[in-house]
C-alpha cells in the first residue's frame, strides 16, 4: 500500500502539474473571433465636422480631348460584327466603324493594325464627333459645384444630429393610442444667425391612423412649438449653406 | 517545443491560473495553494486505492471459489494460505486459531468455536481498516475545500472592494481582475471537492461491498471448521 501511495501521489502531482500548465499556456484561451466578412469600418458621424471632407474639384481645364479619348471612350457605335472581322478596305469613307478595330488591341486574331495609314482621317473625324459631350461635362462643374463641394455626406449627417439634439429638449409627444406612430416633417428656414425665418411649414405627417386622428393636431402643433423654442439654432456658421434650410422630422424616438 | 511557443499568459483577459494566481493577494495565494495541494493529494489517494484495490474483490472471489472446491483445509492452507488476499489473510487467522485451539488433547469445543469467531472477524475488519484508511481524506477534502475556496473568494472580494474604495472608481477594469481572481479560489476548492466526494462515495461503496463479501466467507469457515470440531 505504501508503494501504491507514493506512484499515487507521483502520478497525481505530474497531473496538475501538466494541467496548470496547459491552462497557463492559454489552452483554454478563447480564440480571436472569426469571422466570414472582413469587418467593414464606419464612422458615425456624432459631431458637427468643421472641416470639409468632399474632394476638391480641381479648376484646371480638362485635358483636350484627343485621340486618346476617342480610343477609351466607350462604343461610338455598336461595333458591326464584319468590322471586328477587320476587313482592312481601303474605303475612303471616314465613318466611325472601323474604330473598333483599335479599341481591342489585345487580341491577337484582329490583323487590324495595317489601317492605321487611315489614322490621319479618323482621328480628325471622331474628335470631332466628341467633342460636345466631352467638353460639356467638366465646364459645368466649378460654376454650379462649389457650394456643394463644401458639405459633404459626413457633415450632413452630423448636422442633422445635432439639429435634433437641440430640439430634443423642447419636443414633447402626444400620448395616446397609436400617438407614436406619427412622424411630422416641418420645412424650416434659418438666418444665419441660427434664427427662424418665417414660421416652420408643415410637410407631412405620415402614420396616421383612424385611432390617432384627434392627435395629429396637437402632433403637429407641438413640433412646431419644439422648433420654435429650440430656435436659435448653434450650428457652424462656415456649413450655412448646409442648414438655410431644412427639413425636420419629429416622432416618438426623438422624446426617447 | 520550444519555449517561445509556450509563452505562458499571464494577461489577466485570459483564463491563465497563473495570471490569476499571481495578482492575488498573499492570503488568497495560501488558500489557493492549500487547495491545489488538497487536490493533489485526493487524486493521489484515488489513485493509489485504484492501484491497491482495484481488483481486490474479483481476486477474493477468485480466492473463495478454490477454498471451496478444494476437500482438504490444511492442504489448502500449506499451499495457499499467505497470499495477499484480504479472503487469505482471513483464512490465515481461522487456521492458525484452529492449530492453537486444538493442539492440547482435551479441546474446548464451545470456546474454540468463540475464538474462531473473534479471530476472523477481527481479521475481516482489520482488512476493512486497511483499505478505509485514506477514505476520511477524501471525506474531509469533499467537505472542507468549497469552504476553505468560498474563504479566499470572499477575502478576494472584500479586498477589491477596499481597492475600489481607495480609487474612488468602480469602472468594471477595475473590479473585474479582482474579483476573477477570487473566485478562481471557490473555483480550485470544487475543483479538488468534486473528484473527492466522488472518489470518496464510490470507493466506501465498494468496501462495504468487499466487507460484506469477507463476513459471508468468514461466516461460511466458521460453519465448516464448527462442523470439524465436532468430529474431532
Amino acid at each position: 500500500m505504501q508503494r501504491a501511495d507514493t506512484i499515487g501521489l507521483g502520478i497525481a502531482g505530474a497531473g496538475h502539474v501538466l494541467l496548470f500548465a496547459a491552462l497557463s499556456a492559454g489552452w483554454l484561451a478563447a480564440d480571436p473571433l472569426t469571422l466570414d466578412s472582413a469587418p467593414i469600418e464606419i464612422s458615425i458621424a456624432d459631431e458637427v465636422a468643421l472641416q470639409s471632407a468632399a474632394p476638391r474639384i480641381a479648376d484646371a481645364p480638362p485635358p483636350p480631348s484627343g485621340a486618346d479619348q476617342a480610343v477609351t471612350e466607350p462604343d461610338p457605335a455598336p461595333p458591326a460584327p464584319a468590322a471586328r472581322d477587320a476587313v482592312p478596305e481601303p474605303t475612303p469613307v471616314p465613318t466611325p466603324k472601323p474604330v473598333a478595330a483599335p479599341r481591342q488591341p489585345a487580341k491577337p486574331a484582329t490583323p487590324a493594325a495595317p489601317p492605321k495609314p487611315k489614322a490621319g482621317g479618323l482621328k480628325l473625324d471622331t474628335s470631332d464627333w466628341l467633342k460636345p459631350s466631352a467638353g460639356a461635362n467638366p465646364q459645368a462643374k466649378p460654376t454650379d459645384g462649389a457650394p456643394a463641394s463644401s458639405i459633404g455626406p459626413a457633415q450632413q449627417s452630423a448636422l442633422a444630429a445635432e439639429i435634433r439634439r437641440q430640439i430634443k429638449p423642447f419636443w414633447k409627444a402626444p400620448t395616446g393610442a397609436d400617438a407614436d406612430l406619427l412622424r411630422t416633417t416641418l420645412a424650416v428656414r434659418l438666418a444665419r444667425d441660427g434664427a427662424l425665418v418665417g414660421d416652420p411649414q408643415i410637410i407631412s405627417t405620415t402614420g396616421q391612423t383612424a385611432s390617432n386622428r384627434g392627435q395629429v393636431r396637437l402632433h403637429q402643433e407641438q413640433a412646431i412649438k419644439a422648433v420654435r423654442l429650440a430656435a436659435p439654432f448653434r450650428l457652424p456658421p462656415d456649413l450655412y449653406e448646409g442648414w438655410k434650410s431644412l427639413s425636420v422630422t419629429v416622432d416618438r424616438k426623438l422624446s426617447q | 517545443m520550444t519555449m517561445p511557443a509556450l509563452a505562458l499568459a499571464t494577461d489577466a483577459a485570459t483564463l491563465s491560473p497563473l495570471a490569476l494566481f499571481l495578482q492575488a493577494d498573499i492570503v488568497v495565494k495560501a488558500v489557493m495553494v492549500g487547495l491545489l495541494l488538497a487536490s493533489i493529494w485526493v487524486w493521489g489517494v484515488i489513485i493509489a486505492f485504484w492501484l491497491g484495490a482495484g481488483g481486490l474483490a474479483r481476486k477474493c472471489a477468485a480466492y473463495e471459489k478454490d477454498f471451496w472446491r478444494s476437500e482438504d483445509i490444511d492442504g489448502f492452507y500449506d499451499k495457499r494460505g499467505k497470499e495477499a488476499v484480504p479472503s487469505a489473510r482471513v483464512f490465515a487467522a481461522a487456521v492458525s486459531e484452529w492449530r492453537r485451539s486444538t493442539r492440547s488433547r482435551s479441546v474446548d469445543r464451545e470456546g474454540t468455536r468463540d475464538r474462531l469467531s473473534t479471530a476472523m472477524a477481527s481479521a475481516v475488519s482489520m482488512e476493512v481498516d486497511a483499505l478505509a484508511d485514506r477514505l476520511n481524506i477524501l471525506a474531509t477534502v469533499g467537505a472542507v475545500a468549497p469552504f476553505v475556496g468560498l474563504f479566499g473568494t470572499v477575502w478576494g472580494i472584500m479586498r477589491s472592494f477596499t481597492a475600489i474604495a481607495a480609487q474612488q472608481n468602480s469602472s468594471l477594469a477595475v473590479v473585474a481582475p479582482g474579483i476573477a481572481e477570487a473566485l478562481f479560489a471557490t473555483a480550485i476548492g470544487l475543483f479538488a471537492a468534486i473528484p473527492a466526494v466522488i472518489a470518496y462515495n464510490r470507493f466506501s461503496h465498494r468496501i462495504n461491498r468487499l466487507e460484506a463479501s469477507l463476513s459471508r466467507f468468514a461466516d461460511g469457515l466458521y460453519a465448516t471448521l464448527s462442523r470439524e470440531l465436532e468430529r474431532a
